[in-house]
């Protein structure tokens, strides 16, 4: 169903994301102190359908945050409920959390993430991108009626803190134009 | 103009805070944003360092900055979460109601020499005008959350209402129905009941005449009739039947007893809404009630009545009292929760009754106590109470011209007194006559 790469480019992109992503986890891992495991990075298209099916989980928290530059989109970050109070220690936030403080560990993680995990990228390509200030995210109120694109490509890779069951996943979302531009670098590299 | 010139001109002008520090946080470039609102610090501020400057601040300027250096990764600060880093005062010293300036905060790697980062800058926003409006915004819909809140409530209580209203109307179709039945029972009834009482006396009677025949056959001593009568007495099991008989009596008796007192309960039910103004005993409406709500009392506490002799009667509405009694009675049962006492004392002086009904129950919350003669006001969860037994009292009693009083103590208990003047009827008489207007179209 991916029609949008040819094998050999997904394959290329799928190295190119091993390479950036484990520089995103060594950062958090400098920052936390603590052991970070790495999921293999997923590239796949989606439509808006498939795409709001990733987004109604309970038991996560949501940040979104666009990025602007010769490559354009949005991170999506999802983080898990679970394990939240051992991030935030770590991270030398006052236990408990208040909502406040919460949703300032959410969005300062999320950054943290979606900003290695883009730079490198980004740097891998040579093409330029800088994020936005991440904000919290709530797509229970969204429908795909809304969405003006048809498919664009996502990349997902996931995070776990092992010692504190804390998970997360970001999501690079592509505008449908910088797919393109994406895919014109990619067959440069590959050339 | 120069390209240095012109940028020097762009950043003093530009409605941002523009500071670049390097590693040991030294200031190694400011805008005219911060400079301005630097005055009092004096001297050259080049070279000094952010965190002295802002000593308010630096444990979080340490750590943004620091996290900026490290990973190479801009970060954020929301004024949601904090909102005032630097003590900027507000941009709106006269109109505005705030007197600290609101801020998002960038912090960026701006240098990177070799994979790491020489200096970082520090941009903030002035969002004051913004978080304001967010703030005012979200007040308004607190408020509206509140407004949508008490109506909720408000609707919970007219269903309340609503129910109580139709569970009224259903008692009262059964009060009619009850009065129907007792009525139609009571006649029959009373003939079992005075018949019974006569096969009693001629029971008494036959035996009598028995003894008395056996007594004859022994005096005669006839060998014949005394194995006859022997035979007779064993094949009628005459000692099983005459121990047996009186008693199937007695018991007969005592069941129509209990069906009499349970025919005149229900008579007295099915007149709870009769609002006739008569003298009446008080004592005795409060032992009728006390019948009705023994089911709801005797496995939760002891009743200890004490009546004062050769009280007077009082013109009142009796029935409309006893609702008040059964209110009461009912309510300190359900404030006991497992086992407790329940005291009735009546007494009087020369103008005036008192009624006192103490339990020895949960009590009352100081807070609550203000308020539980409000229509509605409950603590019993839904389906158990509704809140109006005391604001219903609480009329009934008005309407006598008396008042209703509480002590409580929380977990010790509550004592409601009803104080009832002794008034002759032209003292109701006036709102007598008002009630009947009110009633006519
Ligand atoms: N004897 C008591 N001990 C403790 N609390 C009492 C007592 N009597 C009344 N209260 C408090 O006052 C509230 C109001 O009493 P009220 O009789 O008006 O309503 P209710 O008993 O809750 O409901 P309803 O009588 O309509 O079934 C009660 O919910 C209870 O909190
Ligand atoms: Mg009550």
């Amino acid at each position: 169903m991916n029609t949008l790469l040819s094998e050999e480019q997904r394959d290329a992109l799928q190295e190119l994301m091993n390479i950036s992503m484990g520089q995103a986890a060594n950062a958090l891992a400098r920052l936390i102190s603590a052991k970070i495991t790495l999921s293999i990075p997923k590239i796949s298209a989606v439509t808006p359908h498939k795409f709001l099916a990733m987004l109604t989980k309970r038991t996560v928290w949501y940040t979104r945050q666009s990025f602007l530059g010769a490559i354009k989109g949005e991170v999506v970050a999802i983080l898990s409920k679970d394990g939240c109070d051992a991030i935030a220690l770590l991270m030398d936030y006052d236990l408990p959390l208040t909502q406040d403080t919460l949703n300032e560990l959410l969005l300062e993680l999320a950054n943290i993430l979606a900003g290695a995990c883009l730079a490198g990228f980004a740097e891998q390509l040579s093409l330029k991108a800088k994020l936005s200030m991440p904000t919290i995210f709530m797509p229970a109120a969204l429908r795909v009626e809304q969405y003006r694109w048809a498919s664009t490509l996502i990349m997902e890779v996931e995070f776990k803190v092992e010692a504190s069951h804390f998970d997360s996943k970001i999501v690079i979302c592509l505008e449908e134009a910088s797919v393109q531009t994406l895919l014109a670098t990619l067959q440069q590299l590959l050339e | 103009m120069s390209h240095q010139v012109l940028l020097q001109k762009l950043t003093s002008r530009l409605p941002l805070g523009i500071c670049v520090v390097n590693k040991e946080y030294q200031i190694v470039y400011l805008n005219d944003f911060f400079t301005d609102r630097l005055r009092h610090v004096g001297g050259d501020v080049y070279n000094k360092n952010l965190l002295d400057l802002y000593p308010e601040a630096a444990k979080y300027l340490a750590k943004k900055i620091n996290s900026v250096f490290v990973l190479n990764n801009a970060s954020f600060s929301y004024w949601e979460h904090k909102p005032h880093v630097f003590n900027f005062s507000s941009s709106r010293p006269i109109t505005g109601e705030e007197t600290l300036m609101y801020q998002n905060i960038e912090f960026f790697p701006l240098d990177i020499l070799h994979d790491s980062v020489e200096t970082v800058c520090v941009v903030v926003q002035d969002v004051t005008e913004l978080a304001s409006y967010y703030r005012a915004q979200r007040a308004l819909s607190e408020e509206l959350e509140q407004e949508h809140k008490a109506l909720t409530e408000l609707n919970k209580k007219l269903e309340a209402a609503q129910n109580q209203l139709l569970q009224s109307e259903k008692m009262a179709a059964i009060g009619q129905l009850a009065a129907g039945v007792a009525h139609e029972i009571n006649n029959p009834v009373g003939f079992v009941s005075s018949n019974l009482q006569s096969l009693q006396d001629y029971n008494a009677k036959l035996f009598k005449m028995i003894h008395f025949y056996r007594k004859l056959i022994q005096k005669i001593n006839n060998p014949t009739y005394l194995a006859l009568e022997k035979d007779m007495l064993q094949r009628q099991q005459y000692v099983f039947v005459s121990s047996d008989l009186p008693e199937l009596i007695r018991e007969s008796i005592d069941g129509l007893e209990r069906v009499a007192v349970i025919v005149k309960n229900l008579k007295l039910f099915s007149h709870v809404d009769n609002s006739e103004w008569q003298f009446a005993d008080i004592v005795e409406g409060l032992e009728n009630t006390l019948k009705i709500a023994v089911n709801q009392i005797k496995y939760k506490a002891t009743m200890h009545c004490n009546y004062q002799e050769n009280l007077p009667k009082l013109y009142c509405q009796p029935m409309q009292l006893n609702q008040v009694f059964l209110n009461l009675l009912v309510n300190s049962a359900q404030a006991i929760e497992n086992k407790g006492d329940i005291f009735i004392d009546v007494s009087a002086t020369k103008e005036m009754l008192y009624v006192a009904i103490r339990d020895t129950g949960s009590g009352i919350a100081p807070d609550n106590l203000r308020k539980i003669f409000e229509p509605f006001f409950t603590t019993k969860p839904v389906g158990q109470g509704t809140g109006l037994g005391l604001s219903l009292s609480y009329s009934i009693i008005k309407k006598h011209k008396g008042e209703i009083l509480v002590e409580s103590t929380l977990n010790e208990g509550s004592c409601f007194t009803l104080q009832l003047p002794f008034l002759a009827p032209e003292d109701y008489q006036l709102d007598q006559a008002a009630d009947a207007a009110s009633f006519q179209p």
